[in-house]
């Protein structure tokens, strides 16, 4: 079995969390704050360190605007956050091709 | 093992996103909106007699464009209410299903009550809104949860059997137009709401 694929995860993206915010912003062009939270059931806190995390890494955008005098937080992928995102599937799906029994 | 791991972590993002295009803001209070206009329409199409088209058609626009109007209402209240943009990436694409049959809907609705024609159309009217709207229901079912394509699918059905009695018959099916209103917009959008009340999807799903 070679190892390789599994040294060339994205440590960033491969925690729990983090590939979970992923995916969800990677199916639509921007999410809110709470919509990311009740839809993954994350607490303010984890997500927002989690979000801070991907934000670090400019794989993540964030922007602040105020809707009916209400603030509105907004998450989406940026341009390297969408292909480190495809790199990870497609590492994965080397793995899952190279384990399958010939 | 790892291969194992892997194609796990695969469904995952693959469930997440898919999660990700779908409605989640609360339906039930819309249906049951919907519902109740629909039932109101009908029983003042009743008591007051408007059986001719004109007036039929009439009275059956004007609740459409008010539910519709009250629709974005309740869903903008909602998205405030939750901090979410109104304008959400989902809602535009439930937007984008329904539009096509409603305004087809629409459009054939102020064409028969234009022409003002006599003798059994309000019902064939009636029928052809039912069928237009399934359609539309099923099509916003593809990003909604699943309740609203089976919804969709009930209301193409009974208008498919209907329509094909009338055809059969060659006459209207002696039906009052109000009361099949009634039943499809307002008894099913009743009955669906209180089904997401009863079962708790009646809360924003996630």
């Amino acid at each position: 079995m070679n190892p390789e694929p599994y040294l060339q995860l994205n440590r960033v993206i491969h925690e729990k969390g983090r590939l979970a915010i992923m995916s969800m912003l990677a199916a639509s062009p921007e999410l809110s704050f709470t919509e990311l939270r009740d839809a993954l059931a994350m607490t303010d806190g984890n997500l927002t360190t989690h979000i801070r995390a991907l934000q670090q890494e400019g794989y993540v955008a964030v922007a602040k605007s105020f809707q009916n005098r209400r603030p509105l937080t907004t998450c989406s992928l940026t341009t390297s956050g969408r292909k480190a995102f495809a790199d990870y599937i497609n590492l994965l799906e080397r793995i899952v091709q190279q384990n399958r029994p010939k | 093992m790892e291969s194992n791991w892997a194609a796990e972590n695969l469904q995952t993002i693959r469930t997440l996103m898919e999660r990700s295009a779908v409605y989640r803001r609360a339906l039930a209070p819309l249906m049951l909106f919907a519902g109740t206009l629909g039932v109101a329409a009908a029983a003042i199409g009743l008591w007051f007699h408007l059986d001719s088209m004109r007036a039929f058609g009439t009275l059956w626009l004007g609740t459409a464009v008010v539910v519709v109007a009250g629709a974005l209402l309740i869903t903008r209240r909602q998205a405030f209410k939750d901090q979410e943009p109104f304008w959400s990436p989902p809602t535009r694409r439930i937007a984008q299903a329904l539009l096509p049959p409603l305004i087809a809907g629409m459009c054939l609705g102020v064409v028969f009550t234009g022409v003002d024609l006599e003798g059994g159309f309000t019902v064939l009217l009636a029928l052809l809104w039912v069928l237009f709207y399934g359609c539309g229901l099923h099509a916003a079912g593809f990003f909604a949860p699943r309740g609203v394509k089976l919804l969709g699918w009930s209301f193409i059905a009974c208008a498919c059997v209907l329509l094909l009695a009338a055809a059969f018959r060659k006459s209207d099916l002696n039906l009052k137009a109000h009361w099949l209103m009634g039943f499809f917009f307002g008894g099913l959008h009743l009955a669906y709401g209180a089904y997401l009340y009863l079962t708790g999807t009646g809360k924003n799903a996630t």
